[in-house]
């Protein structure tokens, strides 16, 4: 993956840079203030922050102001939504904090599932330098977003199978 | 007619068991009311501690003479519960017929209805249907403008308009069924066994934080703030517990407490007595800074003289309290009710204890109301208060489940 330097820094390999890079955001997206944030979440500044200060959202650049997606916004609307709808803050916050705590080391297992398996086994089988970035980058491409709705998609079966239950048992 | 004082071997449990309608329970002293009751109107305003002493005073004198048996401790009783705000209503005394009392190894009756009326003929109500759950109803304000208003506050601290300042919020709740409240007692009591249980007037819960208790001229007070969650792992727990112990945020926040306290007691003792550091309270899932105080009184003060000068401690009001007071009223966006008031018993001798209206609910049948609050000091977060009510409010529901 990596190998040491005389800095102490690693130097990452050219299919790990290709990695890196497409981890990076778009350099043309429009990023945001807080206060545009604010404004196009539709979310106060004082719930802004403690969104910050909690980690569910993270500034993509902080100098010389944070500045934050516009995909952000979204995601923030998205909260309000089950807010407004009547969900407790305090409740929604705890959830997220769960969800927070039983997905990291799931996030972390994939991350090195994919790393032994479709990392190393392109490294191994490409012919090429190239080869090896352009089929690495392309598998990455394709499984985020493909973990991503699997992820969606099973937790809303789990949302729905526990609803069924609870509505089957309630009176 | 007459007020008899009797003793008798009928044990706690028992009493209990027969589902009194007016419940005190202490480490000292465990009451319940039964039969008719006597209610009694303070009123609002500053005086309404004053109020409630004349008023019992007078019934008492209405009632005749005194007799006992033997050498009783003391009655006849008064079951009281005020309310936090003095502009709000109602606050309320109450003075069953027929109170079981047990204390200091003995236990007694006091009643003062017609002969006929005795403990042997209460009746053991039918058990209660199997309860439905608690639903939740609302908020008077939703939490995510609570925090916000939590967030104002800190702001007007840091900028020094006032110390501290505690902001609650509640959870209504409703359910198919009434709320059997001594279930809910019995709940509180076995869940939490170092505090006060209490239920007066629908308003049932179980404070850890002893507002005074007088016997004779001795008085004595437990002065809490500054919290952590427990632990299920020792050494974790025992960790929170020290970290706690030397948080300057919380150690800030329960001096001021503790300082509101101490003032008000020094102004009426000859001697006093607290530990120069708190020391740690442990409940079942919090854990409170604490500092407790004895003293001995120049002049036997009556104890709703005590309490009158005490409420609103900075553990719930906060400091400067006129400030507190006026930025609860600004800020919480609801009444608190009898929640953080006042709550407790007293005698005819001018004896009695109070708790501070914590970790409870106001019931009326198949409504109940849930409080929480947070004390807010330089350095507080809104959503680790926001959190801190959260759980406190699930402590709560839980008891009604």
């Amino acid at each position: 993956m990596s190998s040491p330097t005389s800095t102490g820094f690693s130097e990452l390999d050219p299919w790990d840079e290709a990695l890196l890079a497409a981890l990076e955001r778009n350099p043309q997206e429009r990023l945001l203030t807080l206060s545009e944030l604010a404004e196009a979440s539709n979310f106060s500044t004082t719930l802004l922050e403690v969104v910050i200060r909690e980690g569910f959202l993270t500034p993509v650049q902080e100098d010389p102001e944070p500045l934050f997606e516009l995909s952000d916004a979204e995601t923030l609307k998205a909260g309000l939504a089950l807010v407004e709808a009547g969900l407790p803050l305090g409740e929604l916050l705890d959830l997220a904090r769960r969800t927070d705590t039983a997905m990291r080391p799931i996030a972390d297992r994939a991350v090195e599932v994919f790393a032994r398996y479709v990392r190393d086994s392109v490294e191994a089988n490409a012919s090429s330098d190239e080869e090896a970035v352009k089929k690495l980058v392309s598998a990455f491409t394709t499984m985020l977003p493909a973990t991503g709705r699997l992820v969606d998609r099973h937790f809303r079966r789990l949302l729905i199978e526990g609803a069924r239950r609870r509505l089957a048992g309630d009176t | 007619m007459t007020i008899r004082i009797e003793t008798t071997d009928i044990t706690i449990e028992d009493a209990l068991a027969r589902r009194p309608h007016t419940v005190w329970i202490s480490p000292h002293l465990t009451l319940a009311g039964f039969g008719p009751r006597h209610r009694l109107d303070p009123g609002v305003g500053p005086r309404r501690f004053e109020r409630a002493r004349w008023m019992f005073d007078e019934w008492v004198a209405d009632q005749g003479p005194i007799r006992s048996d033997g050498p009783a401790p003391s009655g006849p009783y008064a079951f009281a519960s005020f309310t936090f705000d003095e502009e709000s209503s109602p606050s309320v005394v109450v003075v069953p017929e027929v109170v079981y009392a047990s204390g200091g190894g003995s236990s007694w009756l006091v009643h003062h209805g017609p002969p006929h009326q005795s403990w042997g003929e209460a009746p053991l109500l039918p058990s209660p249907v199997q309860p439905d759950r608690p639903r939740f109803a609302g908020s008077s304000l939703p939490d995510h403008l609570w925090l916000e208003a939590v967030a104002r506050a800190i702001k007007e601290i840091e900028a020094g308009k006032l110390e501290k300042v505690v902001l609650a919020r509640d959870h209504a709740l409703w359910s198919k069924e009434p709320f059997e409240l001594h279930r809910v007692l019995n709940k509180l009591h076995s869940g939490f066994p170092e505090c006060m249980v209490y239920l007066v007037d629908g308003l049932v819960g179980a404070s850890p934080e002893l507002l005074i208790r007088r016997i004779g001229d001795a008085v004595s007070s437990l002065a809490l703030a500054g919290s952590a969650r427990r632990d299920a792992d020792p050494v974790a727990d025992r960790q929170l517990g020290l970290e706690l112990l030397a948080s300057k945020k919380d150690l800030h926040e329960h001096t001021l407490a503790s300082a509101s306290v101490g003032r008000v007691l020094g102004e009426v003792c000859t001697t006093l007595d607290r530990p120069a550091r708190p020391g740690l309270l442990k409940l079942a899932n919090v854990q409170h800074l604490a500092t407790a105080f004895s003293g001995v009184m120049a002049d036997p003060h009556h104890v709703l003289d005590l309490v009158g000068r005490l409420h609103p401690t900075a553990a719930v009001g906060g400091t400067p309290t006129t400030a507190a007071v006026d930025m609860i009223r600004a800020l919480e966006g609801m009444d608190r009710g009898r929640y953080a008031g006042p709550v407790g018993i007293f005698d005819a001798a001018g004896d009695g204890e109070f708790a501070i209206a914590l970790r409870c609910a106001e019931v009326s049948g198949a409504r109940a109301r849930l409080f929480a609050g947070a004390g807010l000091v330089n350095g507080s977060v809104p959503e680790d208060e926001l959190e801190e009510t959260r759980i406190k409010l699930q402590a709560m529901l839980s008891a009604l489940e």
